[in-house]
């Protein structure tokens, strides 16, 4: 099916859009159609996709409606609207990784032929984990990408340089740093801050800042080897040596961080991040143009990044044990330690109702690409206040466009750098990406985790109730059916 | 009698004679009907928009719901949804941890055990109804139920699930919230200055919606930033985060709750009360009765049936108490926060609908157990000896 | 307080009972008023400073929130309007529709409810309704039934349910000798009551397809109608006390005077409960002025209301926008309490009304 349709879809694509993108600025070519766009609400991807909407009306014709939904409601909210053929909504700029289960249940369209025929977006320009893992699902391109999403960990410069530290290179190191400087004052108020912030509130995002830690543990032979499940039987890879030093050494932070750290979600870190009280924090991209807000004088050119800090052991898949790193077992260490960038979230990006009229397919696909073209794109990643995070490699070459939004030199060359590291990690690890993705780790994996860090459990208790919790679920959507799509999510190797 | 209802009361006398042939037609056909006519816009609203998503959830509860891209696809599962919650993989989410019984969990059911078995003896004795009978097994049956719950878990050192965490937010919620609002509201029933001051000001919190009480107390309560952070930090506690304490944690939820729902209870309590004749107050009081029996004696079975009403709403709303724990604490820690609603809410979030289904059918089945109980076995029983008496 | 035993010792008791002991029938004495003021005192306390928190919130910038506690503006903090800027001058088409629905819905809703629901309580109040048990049972089953056949196999409701109406008035016909069990008042009352039992969340997914199927989603009239239905129950109870506490000879006269079950409901009962009819007006309108669930999945953009504003407050990653929530909780409440001060005026009236009672 693939290697039919999208060559005739893609002639009769290349044929419209060859002519539209040409004549964008003379004729209009989608007047009085209306795109219905929904999102999460405020500043934050939204807003931007307001004001791009009316540069985009203003050239195409397009009206471009931005409906706003609360962060908690939004997957359902396009689920059931596109589910049931109310059909109210075009385009959903969501999650990356909830594109899965609306694609499994055939609600999203199909883009590849578009972006084959589409001259301006450049696809070669994006990063190759986005551009081949995050954007495809099962080979074909279905979603576009408008903020690039995988955890770093990001340090204080001054504070550990003057401990004598460095940054940290592997997740002990971590923890010893964040032993060594907890209690110094570190924004000059005279109050103790804190050696590590990393969010570990339930139902949050905690189970994001888990799989960063555990990332380097679990995943040695490249993106395809997946971090969740066997690549042949399906069963979770979850209940052995790796996870339970990465849960281990999760709590073991908690030590070194605000009191309430079990009551933040990631906004609750990034406030004390910002106010200058974590010597070390986990995080999405964010934090770099965060840093140079008006906001965070505290850390600004203060606050450094690092590609996700790894293991020196590994997990061997067939004991289930950890073996110490050597060119069989960590064949992408790099000095001895297995790094892997955990592409947490996938960020957000469009897909396109499966149902909408083709006319409006077509504006709708216009839009998306007009947010990722590297025109647009590279002005808006600079901007905190977006919410959208670097994804495309010109973004990462030239410093100066960091620069002139308020970096220094130095902290750009330091940011770019941490993110082209990670980026072109070839073991960079995917997010879960398979029906049920919410379940597995949205629910099951959060939840034990919770009651890990609150001591209701032990953590061999907790990985052996992921272990028969993520079971059922796999048998309940049909574990053929959940391998293959696992297996085809990993699909393309990050070259 | 008021000014009011004098005057109303001319008006048919005005209207009578004006009424012509046809318009009495039409007024008997009106009163023929009238008594369906009364209700029959309640009853077909509700049994339109109300139980047919009533019974559609518990179609959903016994399948597995999958979305397609032609709408929802059920597939039949039978028990298993709640079967998962009793037996299997969420028991202990659910139930709570069982090891182990220990004594005081073996005297706690023994002794609800005999309670039940003796209560059961004895309305045996007073006459035996089929329907009665059947009712009072159900009763016993949920309540021996929660009774071994409670021995097995908490009583036994045990963590209990969300359904204990719902019934110590109902039982404990309650009992606060009606002991203070009744208090407040004979405070207020006083001959006090300020008294519609009073009465504006401790009814708004309930004005709030409730997300935005959730958050209002998060922000209140947070010990870093919050108001409070430089007395936690004074007496000690800086490094005490009370979300971190399963019981702290509880507490404080129970405490944002009683902060938006002690109005009702004070609101209803307070027009009850001054609801309640001021002549025979009086005459009591002249006869030198004191403050604590004129309450007992008159002012108590004047408000019975307000109080039963309230405390029925009220409890309808307790067991569905989701939004405080989700925005305070979203749970936790561990689960030690959440509720039944909130347990619901997770899974349907994952878009395990049917879980979901069963967990909230569960609860739908205790609140109607328990305050069905609650009313047939104490609250009548109690009114019935008040009016006797 | 005041029941001081006659056994304590002399001096003791002088204090006391100058303290607590009332001067005459009817008034406090002064130190039962200072401890009744004192609690009182308390809890306006702990009443108002939460609020009184978000308000002061609501003009903070972020830095005085997360750099805090800060306690009174221009002597710790400096305000700011940043957040009353963004929502009411920068985003004020967004906040402005909301409030605008917010009204519309609620004011609908409430008056929906209050209406049919203040007619049921009557009627059950005066009316003795003895409905078949039977015929609820078949009628159940035959609902249930279609539900499930629907929902299973995939057939068009349409014809299910027209196969299921049939199949409903044919058992009942064909079985109504053997039903003898009647249900009483008391039952319709609990049942009805037992509609809002179940949690919210479940009911979403088929009242969003009922809906949807009707063309009601993202509308008023929907919303209207799904906060009617909600709060009916409450209306019901409310007011069947209510109805139950009037003398019953004011109706009786007037109906010996001739005057029709509707005309003595309208024009006699309504006005003698007008006190009641005013909490619970103001209750239904409260719980529907701040309803989130249903709101956020019956509307998409255009019958969004405020509590959707309230939630879309709490940016996940980028945390929770508290000045602005704060702005937001604030202007909502605003007409809530203009609302209460208004209906004041009956409440308080209604306790005059209320000794008809005696």
């Amino acid at each position: 099916m693939i290697k039919t349709t999208p060559l005739l879809a893609g002639a009769l694509c290349a044929l419209t859009m060859a002519g539209s993108s040409l004549v964008y600025a003379q004729d209009k070519p989608f007047e009085g159609v209306t795109v219905n766009v929904m999102t999460r609400p405020g500043e934050v991807i939204a807003r931007r996709l307001a004001e791009r909407g009316v540069e985009f009306e203003a050239m195409t014709g397009a009206k471009i409606v931005v409906n706003e939904v609360p962060f908690a409601e939004l997957f359902q909210k396009v689920q059931t609207d596109w589910s049931t053929g109310t059909n109210s909504i075009d385009v959903g700029v969501i999650a990356a990784g909830w594109a899965v289960e609306l694609d499994a249940s055939g609600l999203i369209e199909d883009l590849s032929a578009y972006v084959a025929a589409d001259p301006l977006i450049n696809v070669d320009d994006i990063a190759p984990y986005f551009r081949e893992v995050n954007q495809k699902i099962g080979g074909a391109t279905k979603l576009i990408t408008v903020d690039g999403d995988f955890q770093m960990v990001y340090y204080r410069d001054d504070v550990l340089t003057a401990a004598g530290l460095t940054a940290p290179d592997t997740w002990e190191e971590y923890l010893a740093n964040a032993k060594a400087v907890n209690g110094q004052d570190m924004n000059g108020d005279g109050e103790p801050d804190f050696g590590s912030c990393i969010f570990k509130k339930r139902n949050a995002q905690s189970y994001f800042a888990i799989s960063t830690v555990a990332a380097g543990a679990v995943q040695s032979g490249g993106t395809a080897e997946g971090l969740f499940f066997d690549l042949t039987t399906m069963k979770p890879k979850i209940n052995n040596a790796a996870w339970k030093a990465a849960f281990e050494l999760y709590k073991a932070t908690g030590e070194f961080g605000p009191p309430d750290e079990m009551n933040q979600d990631v906004g609750d870190t990034r406030a004390l991040v910002k106010a200058g009280r974590c010597a070390q924090t986990i995080d999405w991209g964010d934090i770099g143009p965060l840093s140079i807000a008006d906001d965070a004088t505290a850390i600004k050119d203060k606050m450094f990044a690092v590609m996700n800090p790894g293991w020196t052991s590994v997990l061997d898949q067939a004991t289930g044990a950890m073996v110490a790193c050597d060119a069989t077992t960590c064949p992408n260490a790099i000095n001895g330690v297995n790094h892997s960038p955990f592409g947490a979230f996938g960020g957000w990006a469009g897909v396109i109702s499966a149902g909408s009229d083709q006319k409006v397919k077509d504006a709708a696909y216009g839009f998306l690409s007009y947010m990722n073209q590297a025109a647009q794109s590279n002005v808006d990643v600079t901007i905190g206040w977006t919410g959208y995070n670097p994804y495309r490699n010109s973004q990462l070459d030239d410093t100066k466009l960091w620069v002139d939004a308020g970096f220094s030199e130095m902290a750009a060359v330091n940011y770019l750098g941490a993110i082209k590291a990670s980026l072109n990690n070839p073991n960079m690890s995917s997010d879960l990406r398979i029906p049920g993705a919410q379940q597995y780790s949205g629910v099951i994996l959060d939840t034990e985790l919770a009651r890990y860090l609150a001591g209701e459990i032990t953590v061999d208790e907790a990985l052996a109730n992921i272990e028969t919790g993520w079971e059922e679920v796999t048998e309940d959507f049909g574990r053929e059916s959940q391998l293959g799509l696992y297996t085809k999510s990993l699909g393309a190797t990050n070259k | 009698m008021s000014i009011d209802s004098q005057h109303v009361l001319t008006r048919p006398g005005r209207a009578s004679p004006v009424v012509v042939s046809r318009r009495n037609q039409f007024n008997e056909w009106l009163d023929q009907h009238s008594g369906r006519l009364f209700i029959a816009p309640a009853v077909i609203l509700i049994l339109l928009f109300s139980i047919f998503p009533t019974i559609a959830s518990l179609v959903i509860a016994v399948s597995r719901v999958r979305l397609s891209a032609d709408g929802f696809k059920f597939r039949f599962v039978g028990l298993q949804n709640f079967t998962k919650l009793f037996f299997g993989n969420d028991q202990i989410h659910f139930l709570g941890r069982f090891t182990e019984m220990s004594v005081i969990g073996w005297v706690l059911i023994i002794a609800t055990s005999v309670w039940c078995a003796r209560w059961l003896w004895r309305q045996w004795q007073a006459g035996f109804g089929v329907i009665g009978f059947i009712g009072r097994l159900i009763t016993i049956s949920a309540l021996i139920g929660l009774a071994v719950v409670l021995a097995g878990t908490t009583l036994s050192g045990n963590q209990w699930g969300t359904l204990g965490t719902t019934m110590f937010y109902v039982v404990v919620g309650i009992a606060v919230q009606f002991g203070i609002g009744l208090g407040l509201a004979i405070l207020c029933s006083q001959q006090i200055a300020g008294k519609n001051f009073f009465r504006v000001v401790f009814f708004i919190p309930m004005m709030i919606t409730p997300l935005g009480v959730g958050y209002a107390f998060r922000m209140v309560a947070d010990p870093t930033v919050g108001p409070f952070a430089p007395v936690w930090k004074w007496v000690g506690l800086g490094t005490f985060a009370w979300a971190s304490d399963p019981w702290t944690a509880r507490i404080f939820i129970i405490i944002g709750d009683s902060w938006q729902w002690i109005p009702f209870i004070f609101i209803v309590m307070l027009a009850a009360l001054e609801n309640v004749p001021r002549d025979h107050v009086e005459a009591a009081q002249v006869d030198g009765a004191s403050a604590s029996q004129i309450f007992r004696e008159i002012t108590w079975p004047a408000i019975i049936p307000v109080a039963a009403t309230v405390l029925l709403i009220r409890s309808i709303e307790a067991f569905k108490i989701v939004d405080l724990p989700n925005i305070m604490t979203s749970g936790g820690p561990g689960i030690a926060t959440e509720s039944m609603t909130l347990q619901a809410l997770f899974a349907w979030r994952s878009n395990d609908f049917g879980s979901s289904a069963a967990v909230a059918y569960l609860l739908l089945f205790l609140t109607v157990v328990l305050c069905a109980s609650f009313f047939n076995f104490v609250v009548l029983k109690h009114i019935r000896k008040e009016q006797g008496a | 307080m005041s029941d001081t035993s006659p056994l304590r010792p002399l001096p003791m008791r002088g204090l006391a009972q100058r303290l607590f002991e009332p001067p005459s029938v009817g008034r406090m004495a002064p130190g039962t008023a200072i401890l009744v003021y004192l609690v009182l005192a308390i809890w306006t306390a702990f009443v108002v400073f939460p609020l009184y928190w978000v308000f002061i919130t609501s003009f903070k910038l972020p830095q005085s929130v997360s750099e805090g506690p800060f306690y009174l503006p221009f002597v710790d903090f400096q305000p700011s309007l940043h957040a009353w800027n963004d929502l009411i001058i920068k985003d004020w088409e967004d906040t402005l529709r909301a409030f605008i629905n917010s009204v519309v819905i609620a004011v609908g809703a409430t008056a929906l409810a209050v209406t049919i629901g203040s007619m049921a309580a009557y009627g059950l109040a005066r009316i003795q309704y003895k409905p078949k048990f039977g015929s609820i049972m078949v009628f159940v089953v035959v609902l249930l039934g279609s539900v499930a056949v629907t929902t299973l196999s995939g057939l068009d409701w349409k014809i299910v349910f027209a196969v299921a109406f049939a199949l409903f008035v044919l058992l009942v016909r064909a079985l109504s000798r053997f039903f003898i069990r009647r249900l009483g008042n008391g039952d319709i009352l609990f049942w009805m009551i037992s509609q809002r039992i179940l949690p919210a969340i479940v009911v979403i997914i088929p009242v969003y397809m009922m809906f949807q199927s009707m063309g009601l989603v993202d509308t008023h009239i929907g919303l209207i109608i799904a906060y009617a239905v909600t709060n009916l129950p409450i209306v019901v109870w409310l007011m069947h006390d209510f109805f139950a506490g009037i003398p019953q000879e004011l109706e009786e006269s007037a109906q010996l005077d001739g005057a029709s079950r509707l005309f003595i409901f309208w024009d006699i009962v309504l006005p003698l409960t007008r006190p009641g009819l005013a909490a619970t007006t103001l209750l239904t309108m409260i719980l529907c002025w701040n309803e989130y669930l249903l709101a956020v999945f019956l509307s998409t953009s255009q019958a969004q209301t405020m509590p959707i504003l309230v939630a879309a407050m709490n940016a996940g990653d980028r945390g929770i926008l508290w000045w602005t929530m704060c702005v937001v909780i604030v202007v909502m409440i605003v007409p809530v309490v203009l609302m209460a001060v208004l209906l004041q005026r009956f409440i308080a009236k209604g306790v005059l009304t209320g000794a008809v009672k005696g």
